[in-house]
C-alpha cells in the first residue's frame, strides 16, 4: 500500500509542476513590473519630490497636495466604509442563510460589486456632486470610492467571522455572556486577521482607483485646504502625467513608484497589526 | 472603567470626524470652475496657477473630462468656463467660443530620406499598409516603418479626422505616446514615417533632430501657417461660456486671450491665437 515519494505517479508530479510554473509566472510578472516602474522612475525619486508642490502641470517639482488627497480621500473613504461594512458583516454572519432579507442583502452586494468603477463615478457626481451639493470634492471622492469597495469589504468580513469556531459561540453562551461581550471579547478579535485582509483589499482598491474619482474628486493640484476642496489622487496624476501632459512621462513613472511604496507600507502595517491582534482573544 | 472610556472614546471619532464634515466653512474665496477637454486641462492649469498668484482671493478648479463634459457643465451652470478642442459644431451656436490656441499636426520623415512632399493619398495608402516601400515615392528602395500615435492621444484624433481614417485601418509598426518619442523614432529610423505636433517637431529641428516636417496640399508645415489657420491639419482649443458670465470668469477668459499666457502655451506646444 505505501508508495515511496520517489515514484509519484506521472500525474502527480505534471501537477507540482504546473503550479510551481503558475507560482513562477505570477512572481515573475509582477517583478518585471516592478522592474519596469523602479527603472526609469528612480532616478530623481526623493524626499524633495514626495514633499514639494508640482510644477508646469506636474511634468517639473513634486506631488505633495496629491499624496495629500490620496490619503484624505482614502480616509474619508474609510471613515464611512469601515463602520457600515463592520455592521453589515456581523448582521448577515448572524443571519441564517436562508433569510429572505439577508438573502437579498447579499445578492444586491454581489450585484453591486460587479458594477464597473465608472459607474460609481458617474453615481457619485450625480449623487454627492449634484444633490447634495458637494462639488468636485474629496469628500464626494470618498463617499463614491465608500460605495465602491463596501460590497467587498462586506464579502471578505462576513467570511471572516463565519470562519470563527461555532465552539467559541457555544462556549460563550455557557459562560452567559452578553452579545456585546461575544462579539468585542471573541468574535472581533478571533476574525481579526481576516477583517484587516478585508480592508487592505478595499484599501487597494481605492488607492488604484482612476475613473470614478475623475467625476467626483476631480484634477485640482492645489493643496486641499479642506474636504470640500477638489484635489487629484495618485492614481488619476498618474493617469493624466501618462496621457495628457507633454513630457510628464519621467513623473508619472515617479508618482507610480510612489504609489506602489505606499501600498508596501499599508500592507507591512496591516499585517503586523494582524499578527499583534490574532490570539489576543480573551473573556 | 478606563478601557471603557478608552471605548467609547474609539467609538465617538467617526462620529466627531462626520460632524467635522457637515460644519461646511462658507467659502471665504471666490472660486472658479473650468471644466473640459483633457488636452487643454494642463495648459489652464498652468495659466491658472500664474493667475492665482496675482488675485490671491481667487481660486481657479481647473476640471478635466472631454469635451463633451465641458459643454454640458457650462450649459448646466456647473461650470463658470467650458474647454473644448474643437471646433463650434452647428447646435452650439448658443454658446460663446473664444479661441485660446491651436494645435497643428506636421507629417514628418527622417532628413536621410529624399521624399519632398506627399499627397494626401499617399499618406492614406502608407499608414493602410498599400504603400509598404518608399520606392513607389522616391524611387529608392527602402522599407516604410510606420509610427503611429497610442489610443487616446489627441494628435491621433486630428490625424485620423483630417484622414477619414479608423484607427483599426492603421498598419503601424510602432506605437508611440508623446510628441517626443515620436520625434526621437522617426530621427533615428531613415525609413520612419510619424506625426507630431507641430510646434514641438520645429523646437527639435531647431535642436538639430534628424526629422524633417512635410508639407501637406503643398502648405507648408510651420507654426505660422498654424496659427494662421491655413496648415489644414489642425484644431482650435476653445473656452466657451454661455451668455451670462460671471465677471470674475470675464477677466480670467481676457487674461487667457493675453499675450502674458503665450510663453505658457507654447511650452504645452500649442500656438497662440493672436487677438
Amino acid at each position: 500500500m505505501i508508495r515511496s515519494l520517489r515514484q509519484r505517479p506521472w500525474s502527480d508530479s505534471l501537477l507540482a509542476l504546473a503550479c510551481t510554473g503558475a507560482a513562477l509566472l505570477l512572481a515573475g510578472i509582477f517583478f518585471f513590473l516592478l522592474w519596469d516602474l523602479v527603472r526609469p522612475g528612480i532616478g530623481g525619486l526623493s524626499w524633495q519630490f514626495v514633499s514639494t508642490l508640482p510644477a508646469a502641470a506636474g511634468r517639473d517639482g513634486g506631488i505633495a497636495p496629491v499624496i495629500v488627497s490620496t490619503l484624505l480621500i482614502l480616509g474619508v473613504c474609510l471613515a464611512l466604509s469601515v463602520p457600515v461594512a463592520l455592521g453589515t458583516a456581523i448582521f448577515l454572519a448572524q443571519q441564517q442563510r436562508g433569510l429572505p432579507w439577508a438573502a437579498w442583502t447579499r445578492r444586491s452586494l454581489d450585484l453591486l460589486a460587479a458594477v464597473p468603477s465608472v459607474v460609481f463615478g458617474l453615481f457619485g457626481a450625480v449623487v454627492f456632486c449634484e444633490l447634495l451639493g458637494l462639488g468636485y470634492s474629496i469628500a464626494a471622492g470618498g463617499l463614491t470610492l465608500a460605495c465602491m469597495v463596501l460590497p467587498f469589504m462586506i464579502r471578505a468580513a462576513e467570511d471572516g467571522l463565519r470562519a470563527v469556531p461555532r465552539e467559541y459561540h457555544l462556549a460563550a453562551n455557557a459562560l452567559g455572556l452578553s452579545q456585546y461581550r461575544l462579539l468585542g471579547a471573541v468574535i472581533l478579535p478571533a476574525a481579526a486577521p481576516a477583517l484587516l485582509a478585508a480592508l487592505v483589499l478595499a484599501i487597494a482598491r481605492a488607492l488604484a482607483e482612476t475613473a470614478a474619482l475623475l467625476f467626483t474628486s476631480g484634477y485640482v493640484l492645489r493643496m486641499p485646504s479642506s474636504l470640500f476642496d477638489s484635489g487629484r489622487t495618485l492614481s488619476v496624476h498618474i493617469y493624466d502625467l501618462a496621457m495628457n501632459v507633454n513630457g510628464g512621462e519621467r513623473n508619472a513613472y515617479r508618482s507610480a513608484l510612489v504609489l506602489l511604496v505606499l501600498l508596501l507600507l499599508i500592507n507591512t502595517a496591516t499585517h503586523t497589526l494582524s499578527r499583534c491582534l490574532s490570539g489576543k482573544a480573551r473573556i | 472603567m478606563k478601557r471603557t472610556a478608552k471605548r467609547s472614546l474609539i467609538c465617538l471619532l467617526p462620529l466627531t470626524l462626520a460632524l467635522v464634515a457637515c460644519n461646511r466653512p462658507a467659502p471665504p474665496q471666490e472660486k472658479l470652475t473650468i471644466t473640459g477637454s483633457s488636452t487643454i486641462a494642463p495648459l489652464l492649469v498652468e495659466i491658472a496657477q500664474r493667475y492665482e498668484l496675482q488675485h490671491p482671493q481667487l481660486k481657479i478648479d481647473v476640471q478635466s473630462g472631454g469635451s463633451a463634459r465641458g459643454i454640458a457643465d457650462t450649459r448646466q451652470g456647473n461650470a463658470h468656463i467650458g474647454t473644448v478642442s474643437r471646433s463650434p459644431q452647428a447646435d452650439e451656436q448658443d454658446l460663446h467660443w473664444y479661441g485660446l490656441a491651436r494645435d497643428g499636426v506636421g507629417i514628418i520623415v527622417n532628413t536621410a530620406n529624399p521624399v519632398v512632399s506627399l499627397s494626401t493619398r499617399q499618406i492614406v495608402d502608407i499608414y493602410t499598409g498599400k504603400l509598404t516601400d518608399w520606392a513607389a515615392i522616391t524611387g529608392k528602395s527602402a522599407a516604410i516603418s510606420v509610427v503611429n500615435k497610442a489610443e487616446g492621444r489627441s494628435t491621433l484624433e486630428v490625424f485620423l479626422r483630417f484622414f477619414a481614417l479608423r484607427n483599426s485601418d492603421i498598419h503601424a509598426h510602432v506605437i508611440i505616446g508623446d510628441n517626443q518619442q515620436g520625434i526621437k523614432t522617426v530621427a533615428g529610423n531613415a525609413g520612419a514615417i510619424g506625426y507630431v505636433s507641430i510646434g514641438s517637431a520645429e523646437v527639435a529641428i531647431k535642436d538639430g533632430a534628424a526629422i524633417k516636417l512635410l508639407p501637406v496640399n503643398g502648405i507648408d508645415a510651420t507654426i505660422g501657417n498654424v496659427a494662421n489657420g491655413s496648415f489644414p491639419i489642425a484644431r482650435t482649443l476653445h473656452l466657451i461660456t454661455t451668455d451670462t458670465v460671471d465677471e470674475q470668469a470675464q477677466r480670467f477668459i481676457s487674461y487667457c486671450l493675453s499675450a502674458s499666457v503665450h510663453d505658457l502655451i507654447e511650452s504645452q506646444y500649442f500656438v497662440p491665437v493672436v487677438h
